[in-house]
């Protein structure tokens, strides 16, 4: 079997920009910490900077994932069964805050739950409680991206076909033997990805609770003095054993959830959605609080970006202003402006755009050639390409700056572009995830046809395979410039020593100056606006392309 | 015209071997035999889409076996109607052949007025008539036909295999058909052998 120019230049390519990054922050890490797993591992707890945090990592992790469940299934099971008025923009709009930045969701949340919000942020038990509900909010579109489908799109026959036998008479017969057998493997893939996005949580934990700590979070608060010969050792230990932990939990996680998504795309018998959906009034009820539930972080992010608080000796009253929004944009000696967060954040997207779409359609069809003449190396490839899922954003900034001390420390430093490498690897996979589903399912018969029409290769590449894989090239546009412009963990582990302000990080940066300063939380709000607005558009737009039933989770 | 010498495929079983096959212009012949003998193989080996094991292909005296598909001339129609979805059907006659007449093309399959039509839209004989008209637009030196009436009832099917064989036999279009249905290939083929 030929391997084409284009699949050994994307392999190598992904190898350089992703896998070498990694392997050489873990070398450098070795160097200095000395090669002793187990050492590492109990690093964590025998050290005050990291003591309980992994028991932490894994406790919020479960109950998000539990919480997560419990409010998305009914969400699933009233939107896959019954019909809706304005169906689509209720399912976008449930579905939109997995999109959202993390970091504009901690600002929504933070405001939701402060003074100008409900006022219920007591101590650290309603913190914890917010940042599980948070999860909750932000994770709700996989519960509803993985089981809604198969609610909405089964054959009504087989539910007919239940109600006439003695097992399936009554509503619990037909739960326990239709329902539940059905559901489990998208419930038990959407649990999976909940538990890997809840346990790698860094913004909305480094912002919503007093202080607690999760592996992601220790590994980006002490990243930066990792790396280094004689100095501060015991960190590199902590993040070599957060490390290690982190990526065991996740590779675990996300292959039980490739094993799940096979067993999900096994084909069940489908029908058209208008024949299984039905009219249910009641169902209004669990569907207007998901909405408003869905809506109300964002909402009080843009209303909090106005409210402007003022104290003088009389006391605290607020005032409706754009002053937050001038702030933000006018900028200042020590903090750029939000235009220069813009540029750079746009700037990074579309350099991403450039490296990460070609390189992951190229790794997607790579994977897809092998496949057939050697399905282990496929296997190899498409595990290959999930490392970065495995690795946090964090871990990627981490490796991305020990990888970049290791070369050219003063050259990185002062090159604009260094954080689109985090940026790449992290969106690369999601492309390749993107484009494999796509490409499997583009019939071959449509170029094979095209051959025996005498058309040429560069021509059946525009007008054939271009405009099938349309729909799909698009949403990996749009998710690849999304992720870009919110990405925040592994930026804020790259950038901290550049002025190279992102909009996430200027968020980041706006709401760590004191609370005595007036501007500086509206002002936070302004820029998390202003990413939400483009996230919303790009997730409108995404919407009107994704293909129908495209088996992919994104 | 077409010759084929000695072509041989197999593949976890051997499906011909040493088959041997000679085509004179204008001429129609139909190729039968049981599922899983290796009739649609052949024709994929003839126009490029499957390599053989060995043996040689000839069109016009060259020889065309290391040729690649789009280079060789030898238009095929799928057993169903292989349309582009994202495209009408003036859009999917035109990558046949940019400056073909598409009207004069969908009047000779006898669909005149469906130049506009999007192709979810047709029935199965009007979409293979469209896959015929669009192979023929492409002036393929032979065509191949890979049971391409098989998914038809049988009043289209007969009604199909007397219009599409007038149609070649008035361009002189030389054309091999492969079904493992006798009586189709009787009526549409000037000569039938068993593979």
């Amino acid at each position: 079997m030929k391997l084409r120019l284009s699949s050994s230049c994307a392999v190598i390519a992904y190898t350089l920009l992703v896998v070498v990054p990694l392997w050489l922050a873990i070398d450098r890490l070795i160097w200095v910490a000395g090669f002793d797993p187990l050492g590492w591992i109990n690093s964590l707890n025998g050290n005050y900077i990291s003591q309980g945090v992994v028991a932490f990592t894994f406790l919020q992790a479960l109950l998000s994932t539990v919480v997560t469940l419990v409010i998305g299934l009914p969400i699933a099971w009233q939107l896959g069964r019954y019909k809706w008025p304005l169906q689509s923009l209720i399912k976008a709009t449930l579905t939109m805050p997995f999109v959202m930045p993390s970091i504009v969701a901690a600002m929504g949340f933070l405001h939701l739950i402060g003074p100008s919000g409900l006022n219920i942020r007591i101590d650290d038990t309603t913190w914890f409680a917010t940042l599980i509900i948070a999860h909750a909010w932000f994770n709700l579109a996989l519960v509803i991206r993985f089981c809604e489908p198969v609610l909405s799109t089964l054959d009504p026959n087989l539910e007919e076909q239940m109600r006439l036998l003695p097992a399936g008479h009554s509503k619990i017969g037909r739960f326990r033997n239709l329902w539940v057998p059905l559901l489990a493997p998208s419930i038990a893939a959407a649990a999976c990805m909940t538990f890997v996005f809840s346990f790698t949580s860094f913004a909305l934990v480094r912002w919503i609770t007093l202080g607690d700590n999760t592996l992601e979070s220790v590994m980006a608060n002490i990243g930066s003095s990792a790396g280094i010969p004689n100095y501060m050792l015991a960190r590199n230990e902590i993040i070599l054993g957060a490390s290690l932990i982190q990526f065991t939990v996740l590779i675990a996680s996300l292959w039980l959830m490739s094993w799940l998504q096979h067993r999900r795309q096994n084909l069940l018998p489908q029908a058209s959605e208008f024949t299984v959906k039905r009219v249910n009034h009641s169902g209004w009820m669990i569907i207007s609080p998901a909405v408003i539930f869905a809506l109300s972080p964002l909402i009080a992010v843009f209303w909090a970006s106005f409210r402007i608080r003022h104290t003088d000796s009389t006391g605290t009253s607020y005032s409706w202003e754009t002053s937050g929004w001038e702030f933000a944009f006018a900028g200042s000696s020590s903090m750029s402006s939000a235009w220069d967060a813009l540029w750079n954040s746009l700037g990074y997207a579309m350099i991403t755009l450039c490296i990460a779409l070609p390189l992951g359609w190229a790794l997607a069809q790579t994977i897809l050639d092998v496949e057939k003449e050697r399905p282990k190396t496929a296997r190899f490839l498409d595990v290959l390409t999930m490392i970065p899922f495995a690795a946090s954003s964090v871990m990627i900034g981490l490796g991305v700056m020990l990888g970049m001390i290791r070369i050219d420390a003063e050259f990185f430093y002062s090159f604009w572009p260094t954080p689109v490498i985090a940026h790449v690897m992290i969106t690369t996979p999601f492309v390749v995830r993107i484009m494999l589903p796509a490409l499997r399912s583009l019939n071959p018969i449509y170029d094979e046809c095209a051959q025996t029409l005498g058309i040429p290769a560069w021509r059946r590449f525009m007008s054939i395979r271009l405009p099938l894989l349309r729909g799909s090239i698009l949403v990996a546009v749009i998710f690849t410039l999304a992720m870009s412009l919110g990405e925040f963990g592994a930026s804020w582990v790259v950038t901290r020593n550049s002025d190279w302000t992102t909009l996430p990080i200027m968020i980041d940066s706006l709401r760590s100056i004191p609370y005595n300063n007036t501007y500086t939380a509206p002002a936070a709000c302004a820029v998390s606006s202003v990413l939400m607005g483009i996230t919303l558009l790009l997730f409108t737009w995404a919407e009107k392309f994704r293909p129908a039933r495209d088996g992919g989770m994104f | 015209m077409l010759k084929c010498n000695s072509l041989t495929k197999s593949f976890d079983k051997k499906l011909f071997s040493e088959f041997d096959l000679e085509l004179e212009p204008g001429e129609i012949i139909a190729i039968t035999g049981p599922s899983g003998c290796g009739k649609t193989t052949l024709l994929r080996c003839i126009c490029g889409l499957e390599e053989p094991d060995s043996g040689s292909i000839y069109l016009n005296d060259k020889d065309i076996t290391n040729l690649p598909a789009e280079k060789r001339g030898v238009g095929l129609i799928f057993q169903n109607p292989v349309l582009f979805p994202h495209l009408s059907v003036e859009g999917n006659l035109l990558l046949g052949n940019k400056k073909g007449d598409v009207a004069k093309a969908l009047e000779e399959v006898g669909l005149s007025e469906f130049q506009n039509r999007r192709v979810e839209s047709l029935s199965g004989g009007e979409g293979q008539r469209v896959a015929l008209a669009r192979a023929l637009l492409a002036q393929p030196k032979v065509l191949l036909l890979d049971e391409p009436f098989s998914s038809l009832d049988d009043e289209l099917s007969d009604k199909l295999v007397q219009d599409v064989r007038s149609i070649l036999k008035q361009r002189k279009c030389p054309a091999v058909l492969v079904t493992h249905n006798k009586i189709i290939a009787e009526n549409f083929a000037d000569s039938v052998i068993s593979l």
